[in-house]
């Protein structure tokens, strides 16, 4: 599958992973690869091209395939030092180890899977239109998040669910944000940091609406136990589902902007005047059917991780004596976000704040407008109450996140103090979070549904 | 004191003062880096006194502390110098408790602006830098005092209040009337702003917001029964937050004075006429500004403990609670020269200066004396947290939002005051309403809940 050709090329780019190039060749792939996302383009940061050299040797075609194939998947990522904690984390499921090794472990593995899907996406989206390509990435951009949430769903943690998204979001609008900023402020001191605000102003709008849904159910929830209105029976739970039909369909539409009528708005406009090692990275390194069977290996694999870190989270917490709430609003966005924030800060560094924003704002605006939605309708077939009621703190930090951050982009441009608000504005909510568990023991299935009946009662008074 | 030269220049200013008073202060500002908004807007209130008359004294000591006092009391709001040997005499003799109160507020009023006057005669001697920091500092060293008295006799409540009171009197009462009247006086000229620095202060405004409506949601919280906490950690959480923001705030000042002083320098590149010299000089010696500026906090430190041991009594006897009189009272007067000031540039169109001084006074008091107050009580061995009850939080937090959006677009108009102003009626009629039971400041005390 075209190994001679990328072997050459491969050749010419390990030499040349110096930083600048990197950033220069990525500008430029975005404009020649279709249906290719910011989100996309900041993982694809961290990769490096595998030196073929070693495998072209190999005599037996079929083999050679393979293991071409092979090492483009596992090497061809800066983080693949990380690989070797998925084998780990299994060993240390099957052996009985300590739970909280399960859940570092698994965590940590995690974290090179992440990376490899959207990789694979983006290789299947050399193969599929651009309209598919760009579908398939808007959807499998936070395929852990996603499968991290059905299976705490399966698992009937509600709150662990509510918790990880959460803190997906505001892990993605404020600190990934912030410290790009930051990061970016400071080293581009004496230019002009600015960035096209169109974009940024549709996903904000998609965020504020976000928030809404969030903001209706809770203060639905208030309204009735102080008495302010009287409903018999408690209707939050269809207030949520057609909630969520809303943020679904406000996805698609926002897709349909994104990917067709008004796709200028999406793509970056860096004039790449630098360099002029553009003909990598612009061809599929590995066969459709291949990458397909991959991806489908990965999601599998993602899935038993995933499995292990919603089994072991409690034990992990106990040991730990962190509170589960910290643990998923914090630690998990953290360690889960890690490839992007990497890429979102490379492109703040290089004055690509379009590619940053369209990291961060874009996966904030997935989570809280595809997977949020699709968590509550898929528990609603598989007949869990799980509603949009992300209990007061959540939703107030959530949406003064979301505020905080409208405003901080709405003039264009910035500088490092708009990310040191935002990075300080995370501590601070880091820290509610931290003191807000003050107890170690908490079981979160139990405790979803004492709060359940709790508030049931008091509706029912 | 270089008296004979500066007594021409003096004379010249003084006519001048009377026609074009903001014109040439705004130059001012161009001139000299170390100057904030701030300074230039209580400037406005000043007049230059005629020395003619001190300079007939043959002795030169004595000549020289007649230019001294004459400097210093050189304000047109020196017609309420009376007010301060008044309120001690009316404390001494023991007059009702409101005139004690009445006379102390009336009395810091000049008081507020001469410190400001005194800064910034030190900041003459010393370097932009550091007298950027002193003003960053002294700007509203009233409002710190007063809240330091508050908290030392334990009322943490009226600490908050005034606080909060400051920081809504300075978005929108100043800022709303200075925008009404700019609006108004300007009205059919582009009334154009520097939108970077009311970004800055805004976002900064917004993460304060953040602060205090978590603490106040973290309440809610755990008194709702969402979250179990056996512990009852605000407090905790208050000065975690106390110690960020006044992070923020550092960052702010370097960002301010450092590496983007640009955005804060007003933009009037002056192609108006020549009479650019003076207001360049320090008026007084260091020794003596430094003298000055320890007794006039000397005097505002006693005139605030005077405020602060009277108020339940004004409150009882004008039949307002304590709450309006802390919340909407005490920072309307406190705030007085700034708003003159405020008000004075923005008709005259300088509109940079005029949000300099209100937004740069809601940040500082918010990101600085709030986080400060908190950290002072915690050395202090008082538990005071950043959890302002709900009512002043939510008009905190709608008062920021209102602000934010009615200053996005780097226009004003008088409409925008008018909202902003309205707005302030509501909450202050909001406040008005709200009265608590009578005396029972020691009761607010005493629940740290």
């Amino acid at each position: 599958m075209a190994s001679t050709g990328s072997n050459s090329a491969g050749g010419l780019e390990t030499g040349l992973i110096k930083p600048s190039s990197v950033g220069g060749g990525l500008s430029k792939e975005m404009r020649h690869g279709h249906g290719r996302t910011a989100h996309n383009m900041s993982s694809s940061s961290l990769r490096k091209k595998s030196d073929l050299s070693l495998v072209s040797k190999v005599r037996c075609g079929f083999l050679r395939n393979l293991l071409a194939n092979l090492q483009e998947i596992f090497l061809g990522t800066k983080l693949f030092v990380l690989f070797p904690a998925v084998p780990l984390a299994i060993v240390a499921q099957s052996y009985g180890f300590g739970r909280a090794w399960v859940f570092t472990l698994s965590l940590l593995g995690l974290t090179p899977l992440a990376e490899r899907v959207s990789f694979l996406t983006e290789q299947i989206a050399f193969y599929t239109g651009s309209t598919v390509g760009g579908l398939l990435n808007a959807t499998c951009g936070n395929a852990t998040e996603l499968i991290i949430a059905l299976f705490a769903l399966y698992k009937g943690k509600i709150d662990v669910v509510k918790f990880s998204l959460i803190g997906s979001i505001l892990s993605n609008l404020l600190l990934v944000l912030g410290t790009s900023l930051f990061c970016g402020g400071i080293t581009n001191l004496r230019k002009e940091q600015s960035f096209d605000r169109k974009q940024a102003d549709v996903n904000t709008g998609l965020l504020m609406l976000g928030a809404l849904c969030h903001l209706l159910p809770l203060m639905f929830r208030y309204a009735v136990s102080s008495g302010e209105h009287k409903v018999s029976p408690l209707p939050t739970l269809t207030l949520s589902r057609i909630c969520s039909i809303v943020m679904l369909v406000a996805y698609v539409a926002y897709l349909f902007f994104q990917l067709k009528t008004h796709r200028q708005l999406f793509e970056s406009q860096v004039e790449d005047d630098d360099n002029d090692d553009v003909v990598s990275e612009d061809e599929a390194v590995i066969g459709f059917p291949n990458a397909l069977a991959w991806l489908v290996g990965m999601t599998i694999v993602i899935a038993i991780l995933s499995e292990y870190v919603v089994g072991t989270i409690e034990a992990a917490s106990e040991s730990w004596s962190l509170s589960v709430s910290f643990i998923s609003i914090i630690v998990l966005p953290i360690v889960g976000n890690a490839a992007e924030h990497a890429g979102a800060i490379i492109f703040a560094l290089k004055n690509k704040l379009d590619i940053t924003l369209g990291v961060s704002l874009g996966s904030a605006t997935q989570i809280s407008m595809f997977v949020v939605p699709l968590s509550i309708l898929v528990a609603w077939i598989m007949g869990i109450q799980m509603d949009l009621d992300f209990q007061l703190l959540e939703t107030g930090a959530l949406v003064m996140s979301i505020l905080l951050v409208a405003f901080i982009l709405q003039d264009g441009s910035s500088h490092y103090l708009k990310g040191f608000i935002l990075l300080l504005a995370y501590i601070v909510i880091g820290a509610c979070f931290f003191v807000l568990g003050g107890r170690s023991d908490l079981d979160n299935g139990v405790n979803a549904n004492a709060i359940l009946a709790t508030s049931n009662a008091v509706m029912g008074q | 004191m270089a008296s004979t030269t500066y007594d021409a220049v003096e004379a010249s200013y003084v006519v001048l003062l009377k026609e074009e008073g903001g014109r040439e202060l705004s130059k001012e500002v161009g001139l000299l880096q170390g100057r904030k908004p701030h300074m230039t807007s209580s400037m406005s209130l000043r007049t230059k006194s005629a020395l003619s008359l001190s300079s007939r004294v043959s002795s030169s000591f004595l000549r020289n502390v007649c230019i001294n006092l004459q400097e210093v009391f050189g304000t047109k709001l020196a017609l309420l110098f009376p007010a301060v040997p008044l309120a001690v005499a009316a404390q001494c003799y023991g007059f009702g408790h409101a005139w004690v109160f009445t006379l102390s507020l009336l009395g810091l009023i000049p008081l507020a602006e001469r410190l400001s006057f005194l800064t910034e005669q030190i900041s003459f001697y010393t370097g932009p830098t550091v007298s950027g920091l002193l003003n960053a500092t002294c700007g509203n060293a009233p409002e710190l005092i007063i809240a330091i008295f508050a908290l030392q006799k334990g009322c943490i409540d009226l600490v908050k209040f005034s606080l909060v009171g400051s920081i809504l009197s300075n978005l929108l009462l100043v800022l709303g009337t200075s925008l009404f009247c700019g609006g108004v006086a300007n009205l059919g000229q582009e009334q154009l702003y520097n939108r970077k620095q009311t970004d800055a202060n805004m976002s900064l405004l917004l993460m304060s917001a953040l602060s205090h409506v978590l603490l106040l949601m973290f309440r809610y919280v755990v008194n709702y029964g969402e979250h179990d906490v056996l512990t009852f950690p605000t407090l905790t959480l208050s000065r975690v937050g106390s110690l960020v923001m006044l992070t923020a705030y550092i960052a702010f000042i370097f960002f301010q004075l450092k590496t983007h002083r640009q955005f804060f320098e007003s933009r009037e590149v002056n192609g108006d006429d020549d009479n650019v010299e003076f207001g360049d000089e320090a008026v007084i010696g260091i020794a003596s500004a430094f003298a000055w500026l320890i007794g006039a906090t000397l005097v505002i430190a006693v005139l605030s403990e005077y405020i602060v041991g009277t108020i339940e009594e004004a409150s009882e006897s004008w039949g307002l609670s304590v709450s309006f009189i802390s919340i909407i009272l005490l920072p309307t007067v406190g705030n007085a020269p700034e708003h003159a000031g405020a008000v004075i540039f923005a008709v005259k169109n300088k509109l940079d200066i005029t949000l300099g001084v209100s937004l740069g006074s809601a940040t500082q008091i918010s990101m600085f004396v709030v986080p400060l107050s908190v950290i002072v009580a915690w050395v202090m061995g008082i538990e005071m947290d950043l959890d302002f009850k709900t009512l002043e939080t939510s008009s905190l937090a709608f008062s920021i939002l209102l602000t934010a959006f009615a200053l996005q677009d780097g226009a004003s108009h008088y409409f925008k005051g008018l909202i902003l102003l309205l707005a302030y009626i509501v909450i202050a009629s909001c406040f008005f309403v709200f009265k608590t039971p009578n005396g029972n400041i020691s009761m607010l005390i005493a629940t740290p809940t």
